[in-house]
């Protein structure tokens, strides 16, 4: 190995090279290390006297460090998105006021919504009083009474 | 080669490893658990997600957008013990996914088996006339009872919409029979009022024209016997008036009126050029009577201008 002169453009080199694989087979594996290789390549071409263990071992720890650097970042900053009730079905109801179409009884009871009937719970109110839902949990609503 | 070399490698090859086994990406539409040494301890979202290599893993990888499922045919007898096949189709969504992962086995085979069971349980307790007529009753019957027994799974039923209901073939035969006679009836019985309705009207009309001819007769009647009443009053006027007349001058005045009536019509029996013939009246004597009482009229007349 010691005939090889490593330089810095072989790091970013593997850089891109793994950023390649990356965008061919998605799986988000292979960016942390080109993230790792790129920084590499700037520590040899400011240190050019760096060893080639040390060079390595930079690497190694690097491609771990980005994703523990990464998810500090976005428990930070969570994404954003335009459907952020999207799959969450039940979520979508939460605020809306609702019907009952079986009294609540014993914190029980039903409502309808589109073409579908769900359980709720809540205060012990009759049948045909108005409630609102104000959370989801699983497949029951909890709901309040309004007047 | 060092031994700080091969460490290096090693390390190199374990930092891989690591990153390889740490970072998850989970599609939308899919929800991940995971489990630490086997234990649920939380579910992955959709997005990029970093759990702890080693000590966490992946358990099950749910799809949490609503599926639907085919529920097989299946023969089920109804209440008067016809036997018809049925299908169906179920949808449903998970909603819960640690509980869909963990609460039941085999999701999809317990879903389809709670739904063939209840299609079973309704139908049976339904008439081959209501199971055809009401599948909305049935649909809507079926989703409130699976939607309460999959409650614990962590899913909700959002619908079960019965397919198929075939009878058998020689029911649905004798069904085509009983709705043809049907009409056949109701066919034979709309003639047949036609018919009645018909003839009453005819025989009204007949009635109508018969009073309305017995009536122009009464009243036509009437008016004759009206008339004759009148020319009875006019006669007896006029024979009133005569006699008044009569009364009043001499009674020979009548003989003067007769002979001449009675010299007009010999005219014209005479005339009459058919018949030769001249048919004197039987009392021709009375005629010369009148000619009597002209003579007696004459010689008053005379006597009263040599006074």
């Amino acid at each position: 190995m010691a005939e090889i002169e490593l330089i810095f453009w072989y790091w970013w080199v593997l850089a891109l090279v793994l950023l390649g694989i990356e965008i061919l087979a998605p799986g988000f594996f292979f960016l942390w290390m080109a993230i790792a290789g790129l920084i590499t390549g700037i520590v040899l071409f400011l240190v050019p006297s760096t060893g080639f263990e040390i060079q390595l071992l930079i690497f190694s720890v690097l491609s771990f460090a980005s994703v523990v650097v990464w998810r500090r970042y976005v428990g930070k900053h969570p994404e954003q998105t335009d459907h952020p009730l999207l799959n969450k079905r039940g979520a979508q109801y939460v605020g809306r006021t609702f019907t009952l179409i079986e009294a609540i009884e014993n914190g029980q009871g039903k409502i309808k919504t589109g073409d579908s009937i769900w359980k709720v719970y809540g205060e012990d109110c009759p049948q045909g009083a108005k409630v609102k839902v104000t959370a989801v949990e699983g497949t029951v609503f909890k709901v309040e009474k309004i007047d | 080669m060092t031994g700080f070399g091969i460490f290096v490698t090693a390390l190199l090859i374990f930092a891989v490893l690591m990153v390889i086994m740490s970072v998850k990406s989970v599609p939308q539409g899919m929800e991940y658990t995971v489990e630490r040494f086997g234990r649920y301890t939380g579910t992955l979202t959709p997005g990029l997600n970093i759990i702890v290599p080693i000590i966490d893993r992946i358990g099950r990888k749910l799809n949490v957008m609503e599926q639907v499922l085919d529920v097989p045919s299946q023969e089920v007898i109804t209440k008067d013990n016809a036997m018809v096949r049925v299908d169906g189709v179920v949808f449903y969504q998970i909603m819960d996914s640690p509980k869909a992962a963990y609460e039941v086995n085999n999701l999809d085979h317990a879903i389809v088996n709670l739904v063939m069971t209840n299609i079973r349980t309704v139908m049976g307790s339904m008439d081959l006339d209501e199971l055809l007529s009401r599948r909305d009753d049935i649909n809507a019957k079926l989703l409130s009872v699976v939607d309460d027994a999959t409650t614990p799974w962590g899913i909700k039923v959002t619908r079960i919409e019965i397919k198929d209901i075939e009878p058998p073939r020689d029911l649905v035969e004798s069904m085509a029979r009983q709705m043809k006679a049907e009409r056949e009836k109701r066919a034979a019985i709309l003639e047949a009022e036609g018919h009645k309705q018909a003839e009453i009207l005819r025989a009204d009309g007949e009635k109508q024209a018969a009073i309305l001819d017995a009536e122009g007769r009464r009243e036509s009647a009437f008016r004759d016997a009206e008339a004759r009443e009148r020319l009875a009053e006019a006669e007896a006027r006029a024979t009133t008036m005569v006699s008044e007349a009569i009364a009043k001058g001499d009674i020979q005045a009548i003989n003067y009126f007769v002979a001449q009536k009675y010299v007009e019509s010999l005219k014209e029996v005479a005339a009459a050029d058919n018949s030769k013939v001249v048919l004197m009246p039987l009392e021709a004597s009375s005629v010369i009577g009148a000619l009597g009482g002209i003579t007696e009229l004459a010689k008053e007349a005379m006597a009263k201008r040599e006074k």
